[in-house]
């Protein structure tokens, strides 16, 4: 058959690597959780969801390349995972864009709102009333 | 690759590298030209379709990004009533399930198929054991009061804006979350089946792959899930 | 099976035999359709389905013309004319648009095209089918328990409060989305691994570029448009307020959701006419295609910016100026790449050796329509036009001719090229030319004076309007019975046909497309011996050669 797609035979796939390495990645995995754990309830002065997704984000790439056998893998198995996180990125930054940009009268009761100079968005003290 | 249906099996006409007729292989579908091609296929099918799991668990992280945009402090303070050791205990759960059920494709590889039962007996169970865990959370949720939209009557964060969002969104993500664990419980007994029948060898177990594969995304989404809903 | 005739002789070179033993009665009975593997033959059952889904929408549109024709309420309540607008737009895109050429043609070519004996599964592509059937069976539930009145938008917070049961509809929408998800994953991994030794990436067909194409947006987008379903509906029934600004919630979020899945379909339903577009203009002027690598990485290209595009859908919704100005630029590029395909048909008309034809006409109202519809297209993209055009007749008429003049025309000329190869029986190419005429007529009737009544400001999806509009909207519904008759003509020559038709032969335009390269009808296994492909698709004479420039 004519595939451009490189097809790794099942030898290259069953003898690339031993069991060990499986039992390395979910030891890594543990000391991940751990350490998100341990990190997420601290006050980071801002830096709480940053750090929490980047450890998030490690954890599953190690996941996806090493259980997954996304590092073993043909390369069109990488492009379609690779392209559909992009699109999830796509969807945030259309979103976002629109969010951190709108006037305040367009954002729901209690939302931060854009300051009129470029100081910090002004979070309301009290909390609107909402329908019960 | 011949198209004739009248060419009985076993007939030399695949010998370009001295291999077996690759048409004697019960497991080749007949427009494919080798296992090989098929095994392929296969991953590339399931790949695509957990393209298709990531881009809808996509639109509930966009939903709980939107509103602690909007309601950061509210969202900080609901994630300090969930229960933190519980969704610890979970997370561990599902990581070692995807360890174990890495160890049973592993071990269906090299032919231990009982080793293999073992460990995809002890995948079900870890995922039974979440759906347990998260259970309890639920429960004590609906006495709390902590529940969506209409329900919410939360008295610890009343008047909080945006606290009943939190909710929602933890149901909805939470809620989506543990049925595809179902669903991927499901798979991984139908494979297990399989594998005791005596189905799966060293040289056929895209089946075993293909179901691991659907129950690490299941542990992927939830390494995510983890620390926006429990931890900050 | 010679491939290599004189490319100004226009009869077929084949003696005209039709295939006794063929993929329509190798197995006989109903259970055999029912539990078939044959691409071919779910392609024909897709085929009878998007055709009576086609009837169901075109009854709700006339419906609507009907009431149209007169300012006040004409034949039904206002109620009434909510429900049936969208359900016209709701039964047109979900159960006809976005599955028809893929799952008609999608399936029927693509393995022939390839050289490939069927697709990657066999078995998810008949369950694409009765998950279609599934959908559709629960939205015309929901039609006859009351349908729903939100418009084919569902937006929140109408949707989520409205006392109509949406629920059937909803549902059946978001099953729908599985036949969609199912046949887009089935096809990209046939183009990856079953083609043919001898067909390369650069040596497939055009049809099978814009397939691809279409499979990789039905894959990413419809998983987003299967959540808003779901949580729409779980708001309605369960008050979660997600949406809801009482509650905290944003109902623009709502829209972002919808359209992120909703722009990319229009691509859904206009990349595969393209590629229909590009087989047909090949075959009918006989001439080499122009520009084969820039068509294909077109479609590409336009289902990769289609996807940054969605909130120019949302200009006066609320959304920020800031995203409206980057979502209005970047809507514009796909105009560039529909404009290079429009170059590139062009460029391959010119200087060919026509064979005026059903398919023909077809063509040329699709260049006509296409270049309208995407210069109209451009210009609602751009935010201060939008300002007075939105929610006017003016989005109506660009989008329909998008929809129906470019892409339902290639629907029509898919129909009439590859009837003979799916049937073995060719129709009466002199009513098929009559009745492309009726519809290209028709459709100008219907829709160009759209164009003015948006522009003059009449508002879309109202029961009333001021007197002043009357003419146009009278003129409007007339275009639309010419239109209709136009179909009614082709349904009965085609359904003539099938029984008395002549027989056509392996290859009755005498088209260099692969898919002519067996029977007709095809054998169950499509091809007899494994091929060679020493051409490329589309190639009718030797680079430089001297085309006989005919006109026939």
């Amino acid at each position: 058959m004519a595939h451009d797609d490189k097809i790794k035979d099942d030898k290259e796939h069953a003898h690339e690597h031993g069991p060990g390495r499986y039992f390395v990645i979910w030891i890594l995995l543990l000391v991940f959780t751990l350490t998100t754990v341990v990190t997420g309830r601290m006050d980071l002065h801002g830096a709480n969801l940053p750090v929490a997704l980047l450890i998030a984000t490690i954890k599953a790439t190690l996941v996806v390349l090493f259980f997954m056998h996304l590092w073993d893998s043909e390369g069109i198995n990488r492009l379609v995972f690779g392209v559909s996180i992009l699109f999830v990125m796509v969807l945030l930054l259309g979103v976002f864009g629109d969010l951190l940009t709108r006037s305040p009268a367009a954002l729901p009761l209690g939302a931060p709102v854009p300051a009129l100079d470029d100081s910090a968005p002004v979070v309301p003290e009290h909390a609107p009333r909402m329908n019960p | 690759m011949s198209s004739s249906s009248a060419l009985p099996h076993g007939e030399p006409h695949g010998e370009q590298h001295g291999e077996e007729d690759p048409h004697s292989n019960p497991h080749l579908a007949h427009h494919f030209d080798s296992m090989e091609t098929q095994n392929h296929a296969s991953r590339l099918g399931m790949w695509l379709f957990l393209g298709t799991e990531v881009l809808l668990f996509a639109g509930l992280f966009l939903g709980y990004s939107v509103y602690r945009h909007f309601y950061p402090h509210t969202f900080r303070e609901a994630s300090r009533h969930l229960n933190l050791v519980m969704g610890t205990i979970n997370t561990i759960v599902l990581i070692s399930s995807s360890f174990t059920v890495a160890m049973a494709y592993y071990s269906v590889k090299k032919g231990r198929n009982k080793a293999a039962a073992a460990l995809l007996a002890f995948t079900i169970l870890c995922a039974l054991t979440f759906l347990c865990i998260k259970g309890f959370e639920y429960h004590h949720k609906f006495e709390e009061g902590a529940l969506p939209g209409k329900w919410f009557h939360f008295q610890e964060m009343e008047g909080m804006p945006g606290a009943n969002m939190f909710f929602t969104v933890y149901f909805l993500s939470t809620g989506l979350h543990a049925f595809h664990v179902i669903v991927g419980m499901a798979i991984l007994i139908w494979v297990l089946r399989r594998l005791l029948r005596g189905d799966f060898n060293p040289t056929y177990y895209i089946p075993v792959e293909l179901g691991g594969l659907y129950w690490h995304l299941v542990d992927l989404v939830w390494i995510f899930l983890f620390p926006l809903l429990y931890l900050i | 099976m010679n491939q290599h005739a004189d490319s100004s002789a226009l009869a077929p070179t084949e003696a005209r035999v039709y295939q006794e033993i063929n993929y329509l009665n190798a197995d006989r009975g109903v259970a055999s359709w029912l539990k078939t593997l044959d691409h071919k033959r779910i392609g024909v059952m897709y085929f009878v389905s998007v055709l009576l889904a086609f009837l169901l929408g075109g009854i709700f549109a006339m419906i609507v013309r009907l009431e149209l024709t007169t300012p006040e309420p004409t034949l039904i309540s206002a109620n009434t004319y909510n429900r049936m607008f969208t359900l016209h737009g709701m039964v047109m895109i979900f159960l006809f648009m976005i599955p028809a050429i893929p799952g008609v043609f999608g399936n029927f070519c693509l393995p022939l095209m390839l050289g490939a004996k069927d697709v990657a599964f066999p078995r998810l592509n008949l369950l694409s089918l009765y998950v279609y059937w599934t959908g559709s069976a629960l939205v015309l539930w929901g039609v006859i328990t009351g349908g729903a009145d939100t418009g084919w938008t569902f937006y929140a917070p109408y949707s989520t409060t409205t006392p109509m049961t949406l629920f059937p509809v909803l549902f059946g929408v978001f099953i729908l989305g599985f036949s969609s998800i199912l046949t887009g994953l089935n096809f990209i991994v046939t183009i990856h691994t079953l083609r043919a030794p001898g067909i390369t990436w650069m040596k497939m067909p055009l049809f099978v570029w814009a397939i691809y194409a279409t499979s990789i947006i039905q894959v990413l987008a419809t998983p987003v448009i299967g959540l808003t379903t779901l949580l729409v509906g779980i708001e309605k029934v369960g008050g979660f307020g997600l949406f809801d600004p009482g509650r905290g919630g944003d109902p623009v979020l709502m829209q972002h959701l919808f359209w992120f899945y909703s722009h990319p379909a229009v691509y859904i339903m206009v990349l595969p006419a393209m590629g229909v577009m590009s087989e047909i203009i090949a075959a009918y002027a006989r001439k080499n295609i122009f520009g084969y690598k820039m068509i294909a990485y077109s479609s590409l290209g336009i289902a990769f910016v289609g996807f940054f595009a969605w909130g120019h859908h949302m200009f006066v919704s609320g959304q920020s100026p800031f995203d409206d100005g980057a979502f209005a630029v970047i809507s514009m590029l796909v105009g560039v790449f529909t404009a290079i395909k429009v170059f590139n048909w062009v460029g391959t008309l010119y200087r060919g050796a026509i064979y005026v034809s059903g398919p023909f006409i077809y063509a040329c109202g699709f260049l006509f329509f296409i270049v309208f519809g995407g210069m109209t297209g451009i210009a609602v993209a751009t935010v201060s036009l939008d300002v007075h055009w939105h929610d006017t007749y003016f989005v109506v008429a660009h989008f329909h001719f998008i929809m129906v003049g470019a892409v339902i025309m290639a629907f029509l000329a898919a129909i009439h090229y590859w009837f003979p190869k799916m049937f073995g029986k060719m129709y009466h190419e002199g009513w098929s030319m009559v009745a492309a005429v009726f519809i290209v007529l028709g459709f100008n009737a219907t829709f160009i004076p759209q164009f003015l009544l948006g522009n003059a400001g009449m508002p879309r999806r109202y029961y009333m309007y001021p007197e002043r509009f009357t003419t146009l909207n009278v003129f409007s519904t007339a275009g639309s019975t010419l239109l209709a008759f136009g179909f009614i003509i082709i349904a009965i020559y085609l359904i003539w046909a099938l029984k008395y038709g002549d027989i056509a032969g392996p290859n009755p335009w005498n088209s260099k497309g692969y898919e002519w390269l067996t029977s007709s009808p095809p054998i169950k296994e499509n091809f007899e011996h494994t091929l060679d492909y020493p051409e490329e698709p589309h190639t009718y004479h030797e680079p430089g050669e001297e085309v006989e420039h005919v006109v026939i």
